[in-house]
């Protein structure tokens, strides 16, 4: 195929966390809000006056000073971003928006937030004076009482904080014009991400990661025209002749914001046609619905509660539901099986993908793929071995069932 | 000469030998069989202390297991069906002595009776539980759902039991899932639970996550947890872990499931009243699964009494903090605590135990009765212990003097519960669940954990036992930290890495070790009783 005309300008913006677009944004007067979790509300952090940026530190392969603070068995995610951070390299955030979503990234969060106490001494990892960083309670089901909270936890520690600390307008008006913002972002990656749905697909797995990856790491502002250009190009994109994969996989599991690891997966044959995962498109850009009389925070509330796939959930109907949208997704991507990928240390999804590789297996008869990774491990023998042979195993499948 | 010798050897015979080893002492270390832990006979406490633990303690308990199982059985046949068919019953029943006998080895005195008297507690808490598993579990009885298993309630171990009390006038028992196969058999053969977490790595779960949430969910591979109740009530104490069990565990048990989330950020006045309305909705759904009504009298009765048993724990702590006439040692004290904290008030074993060891408490204060004479040093155990050492506090104090006083797992639901109205019940309800073993200094910001110097202070401790548990992510975030703090403050502190319950990451020896080298090389001390610096117990239950 074709080069995709942006995607090196896109491939150097996540080289690192303050690309030139966050510089730009930064320039340009905004502020810059840090979030690790989906449970964050990205849209929220997206007011005028301020920019979300998903925090990544890509190229962190060595965290050893995170490594002492943290301890070598904590995720490599988590012990990134606190070395990332120790290096200087979020200098330009001017809050971080946390969540106690996950441990690891809990700890990393709180290394980094003034404490003001005398009971343990702050870091002031973040050298900008402006720095703040609070905390959201985020709930664990699906119910009114989860709705109710979650909106008032995020008016009183997302909302609030951000129009006292740097005078941005929370109003109603705002936040229905935001949404909309947001969510031409959503169309515009969903129409590029359903060109995977084809038979031959006219973008890979790794095109589209990176497609995804600025969305969430960029000022939306700035990356809505290259992403409106690149959805035209897409219109009139010629797949190859001959289809260059043997296989098409979903791929599923917890933080991945590596796009190499993609292209591991692809170069031993699996298209990825769907990424579900943190980062992912899957949940994350999903068009967030204003009912008629709904406030839009409630709004938001309750759309980042009924989207999220993630494992955290406990009521027993969202346990098992979550395998069958799994599944659900497998069909609607046509993908011949599943990649269940988690990060070492991640303990949600080491539960979870021992579950999914005997659920979807058993239940929905789609092959899985189970395996374990790091946050940076592109060049991984052993992983490409493990690829190599599941493409191998589902075409041996295939030809068993005479397809 | 001659003399001297037979009058030490009179006195030796009627006191017991000294315990330093200045004074010719005891040398606990030599009574070891190598590798076994077994003792080549029994230790001689003197006249008075070895006949009350062979009357008092040994036999006492004996007796007492065998009781407690008529008194809580339905019938003792089901009692021998669950032995033989349960792996961590037919494994841990019989050396529960042997687990009396290392958690009191070297005490005298109150010192022996008060900690023995919370060990009969557990014990006979501990039969309780198992009676009412075996009462209602539908393997035993023919697959039949029987009236005890109409009259009981799961829930995973983390649980706390308060929130069953307005059921239980009405006959209903709870039974914290894993409490017993798990919790307990770890402290009374460390061998047991090895067998669960190979189970659930081989369905392909790495080795890291929290060895305990991996035992939790291995007793549901293996299928080896009764089948005792029709529902199932989870929460999300008190980590990632814990919370992706609860989902393993749910594929296997297949019951209707309720999933009781407590706010992580429990500081946050906010979050209150939305723990409040889920607490409500666990107690809707136990109502629609039963169709028995909440009952205030049943809530209240119990919770008066457990707001007791929370008082007398303060008048103890008093007394450990401001004197030096507690008597209890550390295992026997953080045991107790969260043991009879998170099972509640079901039958009248805590408070029985309280009131004796009150009695013992308040005569060595009288009396000035210091019960561990040879304390170097008033110790503060921080995190999660290791429960398969769980007596390690009582080797550290016979080896080195080191006198554990409070732990931080004590310091959990550190509350009383209003019993005035229904709205301050509730209201208090979210607080004591926010503040649950595990969590209260874990999550819900840093600060929480760092609660350890105000403690030190408050129990007038000088050196801090930092448990290390190598797959706990929350504390592990935090290990740097604490690094700093420590040299900054200038506190003497020692690590302790161990994995929770699998005895094969760490080894008791190896515990032993690092404490040696921190009390020789740092501290510059010479043992009290040098028998016991090393000593191989691998094979012990």
């Amino acid at each position: 195929m074709k080069d995709l005309k942006h995607l090196i300008f896109f491939e150097k913006l996540l080289q690192e966390a303050n690309n030139d677009l966050v510089k730009q944004g930064k320039a340009d007067g905004n502020r810059a809000i840090g979030y690790t979790c989906y449970f964050m509300p990205e849209v929220l952090l997206d007011l005028p006056g301020c920019f979300s940026v998903r925090l990544r530190a890509p190229g962190c392969t060595s965290p050893d000073i995170a490594t002492y603070y943290l301890s070598g068995r904590v995720c490599h995610y988590a012990r990134s971003l606190l070395e990332r951070a120790l290096e200087g390299g979020y200098n330009f955030l001017d809050a971080q928006m946390g969540t106690e979503t996950c441990t690891a990234t809990c700890r990393f969060q709180e290394h980094i937030q003034q404490k003001h106490l005398d009971s343990v001494d702050d870091m002031r990892i973040i050298d900008n004076d402006d720095f703040f960083c609070t905390f959201t309670d985020i709930p664990f089901k699906n119910t009114e009482n989860s709705y109710q909270h979650f909106e008032t936890q995020l008016r009183a520690h997302v909302l609030e904080p951000l129009h006292e600390h740097f005078g941005i307008d929370i109003s109603d008006e705002t936040l229905l014009k935001t949404i909309e913002d947001h969510n031409e972002v959503c169309r515009l990656i969903n129409e590029i991400g359903d060109y995977r749905k084809l038979d031959n697909p006219t973008i890979t797995g790794y095109e589209f990661h990176v497609i995804q990856l600025v969305s969430l790491a960029c000022p939306k502002y700035l990356i809505l025209p290259y992403l409106r250009e690149t959805a035209e190009e897409m219109k009139t994109r010629e797949p190859d002749q001959k289809k260059n994969f043997r296989c098409k996989v979903v791929l599923a599991g917890s933080e991945n914001d590596d796009p190499d690891f993609t292209k591991l997966v692809e170069s031993c044959g699996a298209l990825v046609v769907c990424d579900r995962f943190c980062y992912g498109a899957v949940e994350s850009r999903i068009p967030i619905e204003v009912k008629e009389g709904q406030s839009p925070l409630r709004a938001i509330a309750e759309h980042y509660l009924k989207t999220s796939n993630c494992p955290r959930f406990m009521p027993q109907d969202e346990m098992r539901a979550r395998k069958k949208r799994l599944a659900d997704l497998a069909k609607e991507y046509h993908a011949d099986g599943i990649i269940i990928a988690s990060n070492k240390f991640c303990e949600y999804w080491s539960y979870e993908r021992v579950i999914d590789t005997f659920i979807l297996k058993r239940d929905y008869g789609i092959p899985v793929c189970s395996i374990e990774k790091e946050y940076i491990n592109s060049a991984s023998g052993q992983l490409r071995t493990r690829f190599q042979a599941f493409v191998e195993s589902i075409e041996i499948k295939q030809i068993q069932e005479g397809n | 000469m001659a003399k001297m010798n037979l009058a030490k050897a009179v006195k030796d015979f009627w006191y017991g030998k000294p315990h330093t080893a200045e004074e010719g002492g005891r040398r606990l270390g030599d009574l070891y069989e190598d590798k076994t832990g077994l003792l080549k006979h029994r230790e001689w406490r003197g006249v008075k202390d070895t006949f009350y633990y062979m009357y008092n303690i040994w036999g006492y308990n004996y007796v007492h297991m065998v009781l407690d199982i008529l008194k809580y059985s339905n019938n003792p046949i089901d009692f021998l069906k669950g032995t033989l068919r349960y792996r961590w019953m037919g494994q841990t029943y019989l050396p529960v002595i042997h687990w009396f006998e290392r958690g009191l080895q070297g005490m005298r005195g109150e010192a022996l009776a008060a900690s023995a008297w919370h060990y009969r507690a557990m014990v006979s808490a501990s039969i309780h539980q198992i009676c009412n598993f075996f009462n209602a579990d539908t393997r035993l009885h023919g697959g039949k759902q029987n009236n005890a298993y109409k009259h009981t309630f799961y829930a995973n171990e983390t649980t706390c039991g308060t929130l069953f009390y307005p059921w239980m006038d009405a006959g209903y028992q709870y039974i914290p899932m894993e409490m017993i196969p798990y919790f307990v058999t770890c402290h009374v053969n460390s061998h047991t639970v090895l067998n669960y977490i190979d189970a659930v790595q081989s369905l392909g779960l790495p080795g890291d996550p929290c060895p305990m949430c991996q035992a939790e969910s291995g007793l549901f591979v293996l299928d080896d947890v009764p089948d005792s109740a029709p529902l199932i009530i989870t929460c999300n104490e008190a980590c990632d872990a814990s919370v992706s069990t609860h989902t393993l565990q749910d594929w296997f048990a297949n019951k209707p499931l309720f999933a009781l989330p407590l706010p992580m950020q429990f500081d946050d006045p906010l979050v209150k009243k939305y723990c409040m309305n889920e607490i409500e909705e666990c107690w809707k759904f136990i109502e629609e699964q039963t169709g028995v009504p909440f009952s205030w009298e049943s809530m209240k009765k119990r919770l008066e009494r457990q707001n007791k048993l929370q008082r007398d724990e303060w008048e103890k702590w008093e007394v450990a903090s401001k004197t030096d006439y507690y008597p209890i040692n550390g295992v026997a004290q953080a045991l107790f605590r969260i043991y009879s904290t998170q099972y509640g008030i079901q039958g009248d074993f805590w408070e029985e135990a309280s009131e004796k060891v009150k009695k013992i408490m308040y005569k060595c204060v009288e009396k000035k009765i210091n019960p561990f004479p040879q304390t170097r040093h008033r110790v503060i155990a921080w995190s999660c212990a290791p429960l398969y050492y769980s007596n390690w506090c009582t080797w550290a104090y016979n080896c080195w003097g080191l006198n554990v006083i409070i732990n931080m797992d004590s310091l959990m639901f550190d509350m009383e519960i209003r019993t005035d109205s229904y709205e301050n019940m509730l209201e208090d309800m979210a607080t004591y669940h926010m503040w649950a073993p595990m969590r209260r200094m874990a999550v819900g910001g840093m600060h929480h954990i760092f609660e350890l110097w105000d403690y030190m202070k408050r129990f007038n401790c000088d050196m801090v036992a930092m448990y290390d548990q190598l797959q706990c992510k929350g504390m592990q975030g935090v290990h740097g930290l604490f690094e700093d703090e420590f040299r900054k403050r200038n506190i003497n502190a020692f690590w302790m890495p161990h994995a929770l319950p699998d005895c094969r990451t760490v080894s008791r020896a190896e515990i032993r070790r690092q404490i040696n080298d921190y009390m020789t090389t740092v501290m510059h001390e010479e043992p009290l009783d040098p028998s016991l610096l090393d000593f191989d117990d691998s094979m012990t239950w």
